[in-house]
């Protein structure tokens, strides 16, 4: 009996030891660990229009002038509508411009999909034509490493780049990630909206399209003005 | 200075060192965290991130578990070996997501998946739990260094015929990828890691058979 006391005391001890120094790293690393996510976060909307080349050691510093220089951060309403800031109700969708000469380069809507273990956050990047996609980034996910976390890499992400969310007659069809390879698997003529799959994450790839249909579905409303050429730099 | 030398060769610390790097080899003689040498090898920056933070987490849960070795019950001292390692690796993930976001990212899972590797815990149990706490530090020091010493030869092997960089930077003249030289695309992937470590167990198990 003394012993088992002895055994319990001793872990409720060690319990309050651990939880205190944890909680404390925790807090005091807080503001950091915020700062590098915040960053890291602007970091991506610019690798998505391919202002950032994965490489590329920029300093914190040079991102946020990249940053604050080329990307216009707006809300849309549901109708496709650039909302004010102070106009805000709340149900807006966030949404970013890359200009470059005070021309539309590209608009970022960001990505919040489901994944098979947690959500996959990033960005994916449109031209101004509405529907031909200048790149597609992702900057948190829960996947298996080397298996679904593979969307994080390069040769994953690169293969976005030029397809088509609409088809020849202008109506969505959102890009779906193929099981396999698009070259073996999608008809010549539906491979514009098929990325490559990776092998043994079919499920991270279903659930992927499905999360991009859903966000490119949402905000359908700016597409449409975008294909009909009614966005002005100046908005 | 050889009266030195030989003074230095009969300290602890020198023999633990010794016998980590070579006889005792966490990875190539005992075959012991296998996985995060296989997953943080394909580049050397990684690979070094992750040596420092194993080497940190095995020297200082080493030196706690000896200062607690008299107080800790024996019933749940596997449990309490487990939590102050595990205490000590979210401490260094937290750090690293603190000041190395990149890498951080990088090691992914990895960090926190030193809480599992053996090398932690046999220490812990089979040395730490003995030995007073200067030994017990020393020893996690000299296993973490035997540790990195070949996740550091392997991620240099990996990273310079995989892509032809050290540290991120280009060593392979462009001169020479114009002769046709190519990045060996195997040493990228997880079988290189395996073929790498494999032929370190070889070479080490041949060369120790022969004294």
């Amino acid at each position: 009996m003394n012993s088992s006391l002895k055994s319990i005391g001793f872990a409720a001890a060690m319990c309050v030891v651990c939880s205190i120094l944890l909680t404390t790293a925790s807090s005091g690393l807080q503001h950091f660990q915020q700062r590098n996510v915040l960053l890291d976060k602007k970091k991506n909307v610019l690798k998505s229009v391919g202002l950032v080349d994965e490489e590329a050691d920029l300093s914190s510093a040079e991102i946020e002038s990249l940053y604050a220089l080329k990307i216009r951060p707006l809300w849309i309403d549901r109708t496709g509508s650039i909302v004010d800031e102070d106009r805000r109700q709340g149900d807006e969708l966030p949404m970013y411009l890359y200009l470059q000469d005070d021309q539309i380069q590209a608009y970022i809507l960001p990505i919040d999909s489901r994944g098979l273990w947690g959500r996959i956050l990033g960005y994916l990047a449109i031209k101004p034509d509405g529907s031909t996609v200048a790149g597609f980034t992702v900057y948190k996910h829960s996947e298996t490493p080397g298996l679904g976390g593979e969307i994080e890499k390069r040769w994953f992400q690169r293969n976005w780049v030029g397809k088509q969310i609409t088809n020849r007659q202008g109506s969505l069809v959102s890009i779906t990630v193929a099981k396999g390879a698009v070259a073996d698997r999608v008809e010549k003529e539906k491979q514009i909206h098929y990325v490559d799959g990776i092998s043994g994450a079919t499920l991270t790839g279903k659930y992927l399209s499905g999360g991009v249909k859903k966000i490119l579905d949402q905000y359908e409303p700016i597409s449409i003005r975008f294909r009909q050429n009614q966005v002005s730099p100046d908005i | 200075m050889n009266a030195t030398i030989a003074a230095v060769r009969k300290t602890f610390s020198y023999k633990a060192i010794c016998d980590a790097l070579w006889q005792a080899n966490p990875i190539s003689k005992q075959v012991l965290g296998i996985c995060s040498a296989l997953a943080v090898t394909v580049q050397l920056k990684t690979a070094l991130v992750m040596s420092l933070a194993l080497t940190l987490v095995v020297a200082f849960s080493n030196l706690f578990i000896s200062l607690l070795r008299t107080q800790i019950p024996r019933n749940i001292r596997i449990v309490v070996e487990v939590s102050v390692i595990a205490t000590l690796v979210i401490l260094a993930d937290e750090m690293l997501k603190a000041f190395m976001y990149d890498i951080s990212k990088q090691l992914s899972v990895f960090v926190g998946l030193i809480i599992t590797n053996c090398i932690v815990l046999g220490r812990a149990e089979g040395f730490a739990l003995a030995n007073p706490p200067g030994r017990s530090f020393v020893d996690g020091m000299a296993n973490g260094i035997g540790y990195s010493s070949i996740l550091i030869a392997v991620a240099f092997i990996r990273e310079l015929l995989g892509a032809g960089k050290l540290l991120g930077y280009s060593v392979v003249p462009a001169a020479f990828y114009e002769a046709g030289y190519v990045n060996m695309g195997l040493m990228s992937l997880a079988p290189g890691a395996f073929i790498i470590i494999g032929l370190f167990v070889w070479l080490q198990h041949a060369l120790l058979k022969k004294k």
